[in-house]
């Protein structure tokens, strides 16, 4: 830590918005954090945004409310922003900005980690591998999660995407390993009840004290929101890197992460992008996004399921857009399926893990998960084009495949997709489900698997 | 009489293939039953099983969830103490510095905390402020001296509450630089309570 | 006299700094007292607005900024390839030396070993004549890559007063004494070549040969010519890095410069695990002997992604210098354009559609004009070329955003990603009605003299029978399939062989990841053999139905991958026992008949 004094200013100059303009500034550094206090002595921080001929533009976090131009006390306290980390963290509750948040002291840290963190030097990564099961068949199945990967939920209102989290969360397993795992979850703008359904969550399955939850909650500063996923970051790096644990980070909502950005940068009359978000979206959500992976040499991983509601359902939307080029696939839940009951609600179809042909194949899971995940994939596209023609023309004008098809895609949805909440699915059970819903199909039809593979699990008439 | 026995062969036809017919009926109708009790034993047997199954599955989350928070209390019950501890041996330390001696290190300490906040204020109008016990040190100091030739620099006669170090303003208040003990001790404590834990817990 | 000024402002990557009036526009400068690499864009009065590649955390105002006299530019030589770099040519390797799993700041480090000797065989001899871009001798760069010495470019030339003799020698050390005019130079194995500048080149030529990818759609579909331009547009999980990691593994240059610009960190590590095992298919030799990797990832500093993409640039016009072909891959254009957008918005530029600078269309220009097939400069007469495929992540996948629709103006390729056909896992996912390819005339006489003559005819007739479904799709859409006569219900079953068994191609199949230029026309020339079989066969009365349950057509779907590359004769079995299954269904029929 720097020894640094820094300078108490007292001409604030201007206040819009989550912005504050400190006047006569001295000595102030970029990203310098500052401590602002009121004039009735309520303490709140901030860090620096632009500086220069002597004037300081400092984000507040806690928002501006309730802060006058006179009377203001902003003290640059000579370092940035930076998180205290330590075993310790385990089983704690913190704000989202990450201070305790369940009436125990301040950690006492082993390291103070700036909370923005550094690049990752893309040598030094370690290519994720490992399989890990989820217990939930469409995943296990289809969209294969791997240590170390970012594989976002895309989610809408209302949708189930919290119960799927917690359920991932709770069943992870690497197969055949018994590792130290932790759970870094991070809430950003959620509700209450939301939060309080993943801590007992985690609670219920005595992973407790394996986890650090960062709380920042609907009615908490919306400011503090572009900390939150940061300093969760911080320490799941932390526990993987420093202390070699499997750290699944979950972060819910990310949408109302990019909404404070974009409160940020309209308040600095920054030049848009597309629907008012600022230009940098992509590359600040890159920052948190990319704090997932391996390190060559070193036991632990970052895996991180961000979780984001699409505004409309929209997935053109540029919060979910951008998301889905920086992550390594998406899980996206379906309003469709979520009507008809079904969950997980997931759509298959806008689906994706890019890092399931890295963890699965011979020696890894089985020789044939690939090929039927593809094949998977065609059939339900097919059933679902199928289903589109017969609400026109009617059963009567499809041709014979043309059933079949639709068979299987009911079958897929009635005896693959949908399960239970608690209901944990060995891979052998996963890929059993998936023979069975294949083998409704003519042999002919499985053009994506090897003849081999064909023979040794095929269940229909030949 | 031929029509007869005719009628009667017929209805003697009928009569036996409804008696067979019956008997198969009866017969499938056995099977049935037989089987319908099979399948519900079976089905009995699994429902049993799955509820015990669930029952056994609650108990297991039962245990880990009162394993889990059982740990965890204990633990944050230590961290408890060891807070209630660190504060202790804060109280005391500051106690223990006010009643220091002020030697020559702490006059040199002076004199460079001086430079510092005056440096880094930088105005042509600048106040400075100490502790009643500081006020002479800080007026014989080079670094308070030799500014007071150049700027215009006053030493506030009103004394701050603080065990030592300065407070250098500028004359408008507009900025601090706060150079006492005080917020230097503040501003390290989370490294010396690093240290404290790591004696208390007999590593350091 | 190189400018001293100081920080008077900073945000973000952006800084302004006074006394800068001795500075150039693009100078390089060290930025603050740790030294940060910067770049100056645009000057004020003595204010200069500089653009910085590192993190600016804890900058402030009053720090030192200092120009270095030199525009941004790159290392030159011998030791270049299988190197991965960062934005601005620093080695990633020896970055994590020095600052560890993590990328710090203000690190000074060579971008190739100077202290490596290399063997070196001179070319030239004392008092030849030489000219800027002469090959002054040549070292072994990697077992598949012979690597030329070449007098710079900006070089006057001139006569040799002194050469190396055979031996080994370092980067640094001196091989040749020229002099011209009275005017002496020493020259060493390396030179140093500003970014922004394109190397020059004696003449152009017409990209005429084929890039031979492997990729099924890409080179039979829709070609590209070395020396030409291509774009791949596609929205987030149409496959694009895909299909991009396909072309630099299994394209046929000789070098291969990827660029990876704001994009995943996982995707260039993939890259680095991967490419030293592949073999490359026709040297036999690890790819990774033939590329370079530049790497801005997504988080690391904005800046440096505008930088990245001139750094590859000219590391690809540099062995194009020596007379190679050289594949230069982009992935993402539109992430470097982002970038421009960042520094524009910093610097309170009027923007144009979505925030881009107006600028922005003349700078995607000017990369696409960096491709192309030249002959170079100097002596021995050689010809070399620059290959561009860059990706473009069009937002909301709308092909009608400003990256994409300046970008279509500068290519003449086209590959566009349908996000409904990855949906349905049809990969890779080009769009073959949407694509085009402005180089299909150029390259089919290669095609012809090389492989085969009915090349392009095969082609031809492919593709009409994939226009013809697009246009019965809407019919079917409308009533369904039964609705259409035999004769058109037999373009939809080719139509979906030849979409399965041709355009898809599976990147993570042993087999089908790389399918020859024999092996492709081979399995296009089946298909049209079984579609004008078919079509005699429902001319003689043989129901569809017959024709759609031959146990030929899932073995023709499979051959793809059942098949590899090295057993194509096996292809011409297949052609035998579709004519026998043929003649097989019209026996039938004959018996039923009578």
């Amino acid at each position: 830590m720097s020894e640094t004094v820094g300078i108490e200013y007292t001409k604030v100059a201007e206040i819009k918005g989550p912005l504050m303009v400190i006047d006569d500034i001295t000595k102030a550094s970029f990203d310098e954090l500052v401590e602002i206090e009121s004039a009735d002595g309520e303490r709140r921080l901030g860090k620096v945004l632009e500086v220069g001929f002597g004037k300081a533009v400092v984000q507040v976090f806690e928002g501006t409310t309730g802060l006058a131009i006179s009377g203001t006390k902003a003290k640059f306290l000579g370092k940035t922003m930076t998180m205290p980390v330590s075993q310790e963290l385990l089983g704690r509750v913190f704000d989202g900005l990450g201070r305790p948040n369940d009436s125990l002291p301040e950690p006492v840290a082993d390291r103070f980690i700036d909370v923005n963190g550094e690049p990752m030097n893309p040598e030094r990564r370690e290519y994720p591998t490992s399989f890990i099961q989820t217990g939930v068949s469409v995943i296990d199945g289809m969209l294969t999660l791997v240590r170390g990967q970012k594989l976002p939920i895309f989610s809408g209102s209302g949708m189930p995407h919290n119960i799927l989290a917690a359920q991932i969360a709770r069943q992870a397993t690497v197969v055949g390993t018994k590792e130290d795992f932790a759970v870094v979850f991070a809430a950003i703008g959620v509700q209450y009840s939301e939060a309080q359904y993943f801590k007992r969550s985690l609670e219920e399955s005595g992973a407790l004290r394996r986890s650090v939850l960062f709380l920042n909650l609907a009615d908490d500063p919306a400011i503090e929101r572009i900390i939150t996923p940061r300093v969760a970051l911080t320490v799941a790096e932390y526990l993987a890197f420093d202390l070699g644990m499997h750290v699944l980070a979950i972060l819910t909502d990310m949408t109302n992460y990019a909404e404070a950005l974009r409160e940020i940068s309209a308040a600095r009359e920054e030049v848009p992008g597309r629907k008012g978000y600022p230009g940098y979206l992509y590359t600040d959500l890159a920052n948190n996004y990319e704090r997932a992976g391996r390190i060559k040499g070193k036991n632990g991983s970052v895996t991180q399921v961000p979780i984001l509601s699409m505004p409309a359902d929209d997935i053109t939307h540029p919060i979910p857009d951008l998301t889905g080029y920086i992550t390594e696939g998406q899980i996206v839940l379906g309003r469709d399926l979520f009507r008809k009951g079904i969950y997980p609600s997931v759509n298959v179809l806008m689906s994706l893990s890019r890092l399931m042909k890295d963890g699965v194949g011979e020696g890894k899971t089985r020789a044939d998960h690939m090929e039927v995940g593809n094949q998977l994939y065609d059939a339900y596209s097919r059933a679902q084009e199928v289903r589109a023609l017969a609400e026109i023309v009617g059963k009567a004008g499809l041709t014979g495949v043309d059933l079949k098809y639709l068979e299987a895609g009911d079958l897929f949805e009635s005896h693959f997709l949908k399960q239970n909440h608690d209901e944990n699915r060995t891979l052998e059970e996963t890929m059993s489900r998936a023979w069975d819903v294949l083998s409704s199909l003519p042999e002919g039809e499985l053009t994506k698997i090897k003849e081999k593979n064909v023979r040794q699990y095929y269940k229909g008439k030949p | 009489m031929s029509s007869n026995s005719a009628l009667e062969r017929t209805v003697n036809k009928v009569l036996s293939q409804k008696e067979s017919d019956m008997i198969t009926q009866i017969d499938s109708a056995y099977h049935e039953s037989m089987n319908n009790l099979e399948s519900s034993r079976t089905s009995i047997e699994s429902d049993y099983e799955r509820i015990i199954d669930a029952a056994r599955k609650q108990a297991d989350n039962l245990k880990r969830q009162v394993i889990g928070s059982t740990r965890l209390n204990a633990r944050n019950k230590q961290l408890l103490l060891v807070e209630a501890a660190v504060n202790e041996v804060f109280e005391k330390a500051k106690v223990a510095l006010r009643s220091v001696g002020k030697d020559e290190n702490y006059k040199q300490l002076m004199n460079r905390l001086l430079e510092e906040g005056l440096s880094a204020i930088g105005k042509d109008d600048m106040i400075v402020e100490c502790s009643k016990t500081d006020m002479e040190l800080v007026k014989k100091s080079t670094a308070f001296s030799d500014r007071q030739k150049k700027i215009k620099l006053t030493l506030s006669e009103k004394p701050i509450d603080a065990i030592g170090g300065v407070r250098v303003r500028s004359a408008d208040l507009s900025l601090t630089y706060d150079g006492t003990l005080d917020s230097r001790i503040e501003r390290l404590k989370p490294l010396i309570r690093k240290s404290i834990v790591q004696m208390l817990r007999g590593e350091g | 006299m190189v400018a001293r000024g100081s920080i008077v402002w900073v945000s973000g990557p952006a800084v302004k700094a006074d006394g800068m009036s001795t500075t150039k526009m693009y100078e390089t400068v060290e930025v603050g007292e740790s030294k940060l690499i910067g770049e100056v864009i645009r000057l004020t009065g003595d204010v200069g607005f500089v653009q910085v590649y590192e993190s600016t955390s804890g900058l402030k105002p009053g720090e030192p900024v200092v120009g270095t006299g030199q525009p941004l530019s790159v290392l030159l030589g011998p030791g270049v390839i299988g190197k991965i770099y960062d934005g601005i040519q620093r080695p990633l390797v020896e970055m994590a030396q020095k600052t560890g799993d993590f990328i710090g700041r203000g690190i000074a480090t060579t971008p190739v070993d100077m202290k490596k000797k290399y063997k070196f065989v001179p070319q030239a001899k004392k008092g030849d004549t030489v000219q800027p871009g002469s090959i002054l001798g040549t070292v072994q760069e990697t077992p598949l890559l012979t690597h030329s010495i070449l007098v710079p470019p900006n070089h006057r030339g001139g006569t040799i007063r002194d050469m190396a003799s055979e031996g080994d020698y370092d980067v640094n050390q001196v091989i040749a004494n020229t002099e011209r005019s009275g005017y002496k130079t020493e020259l060493s194995m390396y030179h140093r070549w500003p970014v922004r500048k394109p190397r020059p080149y004696a003449e152009r030529y017409d990209p005429s040969v084929p890039l031979i990818t492997g990729q099924r759609i890409i080179d039979t579909y829709f070609p590209i010519a070395k020396g030409g331009t291509g774009a791949i547009p596609g929205g987030f999980g149409t496959g694009k890095t895909v299909t991009l990691h396909q072309i630099a593994k299994w394209a046929d240059s000789k070098v291969v410069v990827y660029i990876g610009c704001g994009e995943r960190g996982n995707e260039m590590t993939e890259v680095l695990v991967e490419f030293p095992h592949l073999i490359d298919p026709r040297s036999g030799r690890p790819l990774m002997e033939r590329t370079v990797l530049v790497a801005n990832t997504s988080n690391m500093p904005v800046a440096a992604r505008e930088a990245s993409i001139y750094t590859g640039v000219t590391i690809a016009e540099y062995y194009r210098d020596m007379g190679f072909d050289v594949v230069l891959v982009a992935d993402s254009t539109s992430r470097w354009a982002e970038a421009l957008r960042e520094m524009s918005g910093r610097l309170e530029e009027m923007p144009a559609e979505e925030g881009y600078p107006s600028y922005l269309a003349s700078r995607l220009a000017e990369f696409y004009e960096r491709a192309g097939r030249v002959r170079a400069l100097g002596s021995p007469e050689r010809a070399g070329s620059v290959t561009i495929v860059g990706a473009v992540s069009p937002s909301g996948a709308d092909f009608t955003e400003p990256v994409t629709t300046h970008t279509i103006r500068f290519i003449k390729t086209f590959w566009a990603l349908d996000t409904r056909l990855a949906y349905s896992r049809h990969y890779p996912s080009i769009n073959w009605m949407q694509s085009y390819s402005g180089y299909l005339e150029d390259v089919s006489k290669w095609w012809k003299q090389n492989v085969s003559a009915d090349w392009y005819e095969l082609r031809a007739q492919s593709y009409e029978i994939l226009q013809r479904e697009d246009t019965l799709k809407e019919i079917v859409r409308l009533l369904g399939p039964e609705a259409l006569p035999d004769e058109e219900k037999l373009i939809l079953e080719l139509a979906r062989m030849i979409k399965i068994g041709i355009l898809q191609q599976n990147s993570f199949d042993n087999v089908d990841t790389y399918c020859s230029p024999e092996k492709q026309l081979k399995l296009v020339r089946l298909m049209i053999k079984f579609y004008k079989e078919s079509q005699k066969a429902l001319r003689e009365g043989i129901p569809l139905a017959d024709i759609r349950a031959m146990p030929i057509i899932t073995t023709l779907l499979k051959a793809k991958f059942e098949i590899p590359d090295d057993q194509v004769s096996k292809l011409d079995d297949l052609d035998n026992r579709l004519s026998e299954e043929f003649r097989g269904i019209s026996r039938e029929e004959a018996k039923v008949v009578v």
